[in-house]
């Protein structure tokens, strides 16, 4: 009998100790691990209650919202990291394998030839610079195929992102499950060249980190990124400017191109791109000499609160900038408001601000330095008198461009493909605009990136106008949900079909939404 | 509402505590009254079940705004039936038939129709399809309520002349959506008067921390496992290693989501003084599929035994036939689709093939290769009751058995970073408190003080580690939802 009232007494009050600090002590409103904004509390209706809209708001709200959330989360992680089997992993050895385009693919017909298409006029796929200025053929451009060999051990969790090395240099990168595709999105980017016949259209897109450091055995657990993007590029137009990333990638891929710990590159991964891209546009090339480097230390990205495995956390990195030295310039910004399902419902006046914002050591949102995240028009004018103005239409891998062009271009803007409510033809004619460039990476490119399509036909005249509601927006205006939410950067279908969506760093205002999606 | 769910733990939960609590001040203050001088004060639970019952109605319209109302209409129809039965005499089997058309015909509109429709116009038929969404529940519900005719109808318990009461059976939130099904004549005499001692109160608790630990801790993690590799299962890219990791995944899965549904049900009925039957027993230490049966959803099994298998005929009169249409329905009770149906036909085979053949060799088989046999004709099944298109099934068959490659590194990560979730879940299918329980009991003797500081200490420990572990693991929490609810 007393030993039936002691166990009653202590649970008791244990339990009334957990009531009271999850119903009385302060909700959480934002996730520093996960980077987010946490669900809001949901506003009553009678309609929601009858669909069941509202209980289901509260109870997700509740348990999203709990006190000491992320103490509770890292306990969690640290509890789910203890299943794995740490014996003798040590010794295990991981061969990165450099990606190039996989000679098979390169040479099977299938991949690299329209799939699915009926055009006639397809163009087989150009590796060279555009314009004339053949460069060399392309497997000069590539090394040698040599394998980075490393002590170290590979996993992957088990919602499919890899993580390679252990604490502190693990790294961790998200498979890509896109077969060969990409050609709607070549399609809208030659509907831009058709359209703005007097303007250079490029087309940039961009790998991720799999495709570089991608462990040998994991390989049959993702597909060559080189095989869209192969296909993609063979469906442009001649016209179209190729920027084709994947040699210039590889040729560095022993620097820190890629963020271990971020779903993005790293500013130095978007220098080489910057230079290959100027190489195109056949404008001043930047140099590394001429910017200066600056730090923010012991950054953790997004990839910890993807995978939630906590070597990504006990693994921080440099995040490196580079800030232009000899050139002058001043960005201004045209902010945008979004709602929780980052539909855009305001938008503030021009404004100027800084191109560049410093995070402090430590934190997680140092990827939204430039810009200070996506949801806003930003316009740079440069101390460079050369008659080009250079328009880029990206995703947040794109953000990290813009840094490099103002010595090369008179003005550079920069619109994200989620935030733009102006009409596309009035604003490329309004700012004089003379080059746009498409910069968006595989995963978006593999979605189809239709929403630029909208921003030719848009009514928006500059002044805010109100989003369709939802319903249609979902009907029209985003066509490609199922590979990408409208507001991933990355979207990967993992093995078992489910969408994993990766979102972009947004705002400052709103930090960086991150969501995960699992149908 | 989920029991999983942190609102039902440190919301609902303790809210239901304190009411329950002041209800049974009000009642043991308020509204009992001495009856008669012999039996002396008579306690009301009215106030008590009162609550009950709101909450049990909050508890099912917090997921079912709407279809709380068919729940009470079914009640209400059964209740009608009941005092018809009641009323003795010509009206006993009118009414009784009654009640039955009643709640069949609730859970054929609301759970077959649609298979129905699309059966017919796959036989070239068009029948528009009605598109009913399954309430939640409906199955435990509607076999509560038959339960309780049956019983009545036999005389095996009193008519239930308490609307209110009736309604607490049938609706009493911890056993209302995913069961056990308990029988009306377990809890009859517990509607009107119960009684809860310091230990319904100390082992209910556990109980519930128990069935909590199973699903949180370990239900929820293999379901990723389970459904990394069956979930949007491609031929393409599969391999018998991953197709074996996901149907093993998926059965520990659903053992633990299930048992652990039953165990926190047992507990909190413990906690309010109802003595809910047992509905798991170690199924998967068992060394023939009869013997599975036995230990398996013991509430359902015994459900179709008495109702359907013994009235008709049981093994005096065609036995074959009554096996395999009780093992048809079985199927057919845990989703409206034709695999479960054949997967309720595949058991009726193994359990005929068991009664002539197995069971008369048994004897004369090594005991590890029983276990082996049954937890294999167990696992395959699992095949059948995941995937809801026979071409799915098809293919996945096919990769079990060698129609893919062996291996990949995706199947070597799941084995190696789940190791010790894989040992642990394995461990857990074999019933470990009894026998620490016995071992302690050998060292210290049984009762002795001993044995209860060791054992207290213990149980709070481990109660508090699950309790702040499941917390953790609630965060964020996508695949949370319990399988058998949506039976």
């Amino acid at each position: 009998m007393k030993k039936y009232i002691v166990y009653i007494t202590v649970m008791v009050a244990v339990i009334a100790a957990f009531v009271v600090v999850l119903n009385f002590f302060p909700r959480s409103e934002y996730s520093e691990l996960e980077r987010r904004e946490l669900t809001k509390r949901p506003e009553f209706s009678l309609e929601a209650l009858k669909s069941g809209d509202y209980t289901k708001g509260i109870s997700s709200w509740y348990s999203d919202t709990e006190p000491f959330r992320d103490e509770f989360m890292t306990l969690s992680m640290q509890v789910r990291a203890m299943r794995a089997l740490q014996i003798g992993a040590e010794e295990e050895q991981v061969n990165y394998i450099a990606a190039e385009p996989d000679p098979e693919l390169a040479s099977s017909p299938s991949s690299v030839s329209p799939v699915g298409s009926n055009s006639e006029e397809s163009v087989p796929p150009t590796l060279v610079g555009q314009g004339g200025e053949q460069s060399e053929a392309f497997e000069e451009l590539v090394p040698e195929q040599d394998e980075l060999t490393q002590d170290e051990r590979a996993k992957i969790t088990n919602n499919g992102i890899f993580i390679v090395g252990k604490a502190p240099n693990a790294r961790a990168m998200m498979a890509y499950k896109g077969k060969a595709g990409g050609t709607s999105y070549a399609r809208v980017v030659n509907t831009y060249q058709e359209k703005f016949t007097d303007v250079n259209i490029y087309c940039m897109v961009i790998p991720t980190a799999v495709e570089y450091y991608c462990p040998a055995k994991a390989r049959s657990a993702t597909l060559p990124e080189s095989a869209t993007i192969d296909t993609l590029y063979a469906h442009l137009l001649p016209s179209v400017r190729k920027v084709y990333l994947l040699p210039v990638m590889a040729a560095h891929k022993d620097e820190p191109i890629y963020l271990r710990t971020d779903h993005h590159w790293s500013p130095l991964g978007a220098f080489y791109a910057a230079q290959e891209f100027c190489r195109v546009a056949r404008v001043h090339v930047p140099e590394l000499s001429e910017f200066d480097e600056q730090v923010t230390h012991r950054f953790v990205g997004s990839m910890y609160g993807f995978s939630r495995d906590i070597s990504i956390k006990q693994s921080p990195e440099d995040f490196i900038y580079y800030t232009p030295k000899d050139v002058t310039y001043t960005a201004t910004y045209t902010v945008y408001d979004i709602d929780s399902a980052f539909q855009v419902i305001g938008e503030h006046r021009p404004r100027q601000g800084e191109f560049f914002h410093h995070f402090k050591d430590g934190s997680g949102l140092a990827y939204c330095t430039f810009m200070g995240g996506d949801t806003k028009i930003a316009k740079v004018e440069t101390s460079t008198r050369n008659g080009r103005r250079v328009l880029i239409l990206k995703d947040s891998f794109g953000n990290a461009l813009p840094g490099y062009l103002f010595g090369s271009f008179e003005e550079v803007h920069v619109v994200d493909g989620r935030y733009f409510t102006k009409n596309m033809v009035d604003y490329v004619s309004q700012n004089g605009i003379t080059d746009i460039v498409f910069a968006n990476n595989v995963f978006k490119a593999y979605g189809g990136g239709r929403q630029y399509l909208r921003f030719l036909t848009q009514r928006g005249s500059g002044i805010y106008t109100p989003r369709p509601q939802p319903k249609d927006t979902t009907a029209q205006a985003e066509p490609d949900t199922t590979v990408a939410a409208p507001t991933d950067t990355l979207a990967v279908e993992t093995k078992n079909g489910t969408v994993f969506a990766a979102d972009s760093l947004n705002s400052e205002t709103n930090h960086n939404e991150q969501t995960e999606k699992t149908e | 509402m989920v029991f999983s769910d942190l609102f039902f733990l440190f919301v609902f939960l303790p809210a239901v505590a304190i009411c329950y609590l002041l209800a049974a001040w009000l009642d043991k203050s308020v509204l009992s009254k001495a009856t008669s001088p012999e039996s002396g004060l008579r306690t009301s639970f009215t106030a008590r079940n009162s609550v009950l019952v709101v909450f049990s109605l909050i508890f099912y319209a917090w997921g079912e705004p709407v279809y709380v109302f068919l729940m009470l209409a079914c009640v209400f129809l059964t209740y009608l039936s009941g005092r018809i039965i009641g009323a003795g005499g010509k009206y006993r089997k009118p009414g009784l038939v009654f009640g039955l058309i009643c709640n069949i015909g609730i859970l054929s509109i609301f759970k077959y129709a649609s298979m129905l429709v699309q059966t017919l116009n796959h036989f070239g038929l068009d029948v528009p399809d009605p598109k009913i969404s399954l309430p939640i529940g409906i199955s435990f519900y509607v076999f509560q309520s038959i339960s309780y005719l049956v019983d009545i109808y036999r005389g095996d318990s009193p008519v239930q002349k308490h609307f209110l009461r009736l309604l607490l059976y049938i609706s009493m939130f911890p056993q209302l959506i995913a069961g056990p099904i308990v029988r009306y004549g377990r809890v009859a005499e517990e509607l009107s008067n119960r009684h809860v001692s310091a230990q319904d109160m100390a082992e209910g608790m556990q109980r519930f921390l128990l069935g909590l630990g199973k699903k949180v801790i370990l239900a929820n993690q293999f379901s990723e496992l389970a459904t990394q590799f069956m979930g949007g299962f491609s031929e393409s890219t599969a391999t018998t290693a991953g197709a074996w990791i996901g149907v093993i995944g998926f059965s520990l899965q659903i053992y633990f989501d299930f048992s652990g549904y039953s165990d926190m049900a047992i507990g909190i009925g413990r906690c309010l003084g109802f003595h809910f039957n047992e509905n798991f027993n170690h199924p998967y230490i068992c060394d023939s599929i009869t013997d599975f049966w036995r230990r398996w959803h013991i509430s359902l099994c015994s459900f179709f035994r008495d109702y359907v298998y013994i009235p008709m005929g049981g093994n005096r009169r065609h036995q074959v036939l009554n096996i395999c249409v009780v093992w048809f329905l079985t199927g057919l009770w845990h989703g409206a689709d034709w695999t479960f149906a054949m997967w309720g036909l595949y058991f009726a085979a193994v359990v005929l093939f068991e009664k002539y053949v197995y069971l008369k060799i048994k004897p004369h088989i090594w005991k590890p290769f029983q276990h082996i046999y049954a937890l294999m004709i167990i696992i395959i099944g699992r095949v059948l009751f995941y995937f809801d298109d026979l071409p799915t099934v098809g293919q996945f068959y096919r990769t079990l058995f060698g129609g893919a490659p062996s291996s990949d590194f995706v199947a070597e990560a799941a084995v190696l970073n789940n190791f010790w979730l894989w040992v642990v879940g394995i461990v857990c299918c074999l019933p470990l408190i009894d026998w620490s329980k016995q071992l302690l009991g050998k060292i210290t003797g049984v009762d002795t003080a001993a044995n209860n500081s060791i054992t207290t200490a213990f149980q709070i420990v481990a109660s508090i580690a699950v309790l702040v572990l499941s917390v953790a693991l609630l965060v964020g929490a996508t695949n949370n939802a319990f399988i058998y609810t949506r039976f």
